[in-house]
């Protein structure tokens, strides 16, 4: 599994070199290896088909167009695509006219509560993640939740609050303590 | 500005920022400030790092071939030449629009009375949205025994973050390499002394770049941080 997801990054690496250089077709190439990925993390977070697909295309472009900037960012090469979509999707949530509204909200807030939900089990089986998945699950609930809603969904403090019904000072505690604790159990060794 | 100096507080902003907390104005204020902080970008990726594989979990979802279709469109209109090989990538991309602004400075320059030379040569350099940061200027250098350009600060920017400093690096165009011109001081308005082996090759320069560095410049002899501003060089 190790092997396989490194073959990926170095691949991804030498793909991007390539567009650097102003290959397209190693850009068609990185599309066809990373744009489901990419595509999946906006529709979460977007929790829309047409804007999903307005944001990835942009970041595409961009992609394409600051590929010779990636050896400077010293990060594996999915890691730098996909905070690329997450931050525009975030960008994307920033417009006011935007707001999607509470019952638009097409989440499975429970399963983040579970042990052994669907996502979270899809996370412990992808290599990369094993070791975050361990650790997300040694939050409590709510902290497990509130982050992923947040993480995962795109919501502010605030949405995030409405959702779980909570106050907004509670849900902030939540968060900032589940990533502090993440931090310290993603630092020990496994 | 100095609480962003607290780094129980810069920890928490980062991670924030990565899992989308951080939000409007707040948010594209701490975007700023990465630009000019590499130790605060660092926190950044370590957060990224730790956080993303979370997207794993999102499951791959094919998008339509409508999206492939648009963006090979966008692409193909595109020109990048071949590129320079190296970090010459980098410099790719000074705004054209600038040229404009260019000329019209340069005249505004050739005509100021000042009690040094005329000068020969001038570039303002843009920050990363398009805005002159900095003009420089250089008298010929064959007239000079002791070289200089001249740095003046045209728009406030963000103060180096400490432990930083910033070097300007002359671009010769082509394939060559940058070459380090020396680290600017926080003066709106100062001259920076050149090695004399540097002269001859100015009046030759295309471009000039600043980048963010450790202190006492880059260790390498090439830029190795975020570059802030760019400017292509005129003659008078």
């Amino acid at each position: 599994m190790t092997a396989e997801k490194d073959d990926l990054a170095a691949r991804l690496v030498d793909l991007l070199a390539q567009c650097a250089l102003g290959n397209q077709r190693a850009f068609a190439d990185l599309y066809g290896l990373t744009s489901a990925k990419l595509f999946g993390v906006a529709l979460r977070i977007l929790r829309r088909q047409d804007w999903a697909e307005e944001v990835v295309q942009e970041c595409f472009v961009s992609i394409w167009s600051h590929a010779g900037d990636y050896a400077v960012q010293k990060s594996a090469p999915l890691t730098w695509m996909t905070s690329i979509v997450r931050n525009r999707c975030l960008d994307w949530l920033r417009r006011p006219q935007q707001e999607a509204t509470g019952d638009e909200y097409d989440i499975a807030v429970e399963a983040w509560q579970d042990e052994a939900p669907g996502p979270l089990e899809r996370l412990a089986a992808s290599s990369e993640a094993a070791a975050l998945a361990r650790c997300l699950q040694q939050l409590e609930g709510k902290q497990r939740q509130s982050i992923m809603l947040a993480f995962f969904h795109g919501l502010s403090h605030s949405e995030v609050a409405g959702h779980m019904k909570q106050p907004l000072g509670t849900v902030k505690t939540w968060v900032r303590r589940g990533l502090e604790r993440l931090k310290t159990c993603l630092g020990a060794p496994a | 500005m100095a609480s962003y100096k607290n780094p129980e507080l810069r920890e928490k902003l980062a991670a924030e920022y990565v899992i989308g907390t951080l939000r409007g104005r707040a948010r594209a204020r701490f975007e700023a400030l990465q630009r000019y902080d590499p130790a605060l970008r660092r926190t950044v990726a370590e957060w990224e790092a730790r956080l993303t594989p979370l997207s794993a979990a999102a499951g791959e979802i094919a998008p339509p071939p409508r999206l492939w279709q648009a963006v090979a469109r966008r692409i193909a209109g595109s020109r990048r030449g071949a590129s320079a090989g190296g970090g010459l990538a980098f410099w790719r991309g000074l705004a054209v629009a600038s040229t404009a602004f260019v000329l019209i400075l340069a005249t505004f320059i050739g005509v100021a009375p000042r009690p040094e030379p005329p000068m020969a040569m001038v570039a303002v350099m843009n920050d990363e949205r398009g805005q002159p940061a900095l003009v420089v200027s250089w008298p010929p250098m064959k007239a000079m025994r002791e070289p200089y350009v001249r740095v003046k600060v045209v728009q406030e920017h963000p103060v180096m973050a400490p432990g930083t400093t910033w070097e300007m690096w002359m671009l010769p165009g082509g394939k060559e390499a940058p070459v380090s011109l020396g680290l600017i001081t926080t003066d709106a308005d100062q001259s920076m002394r050149l090695r004399p082996a540097l002269a001859s090759r100015m009046e030759g320069a295309w471009g000039l770049a600043m980048s963010v560095e450790p202190k006492g410049g880059s260790p390498t002899g090439a830029p190795t941080g975020p570059v802030i501003f760019k400017g292509q060089c005129v003659k008078l």
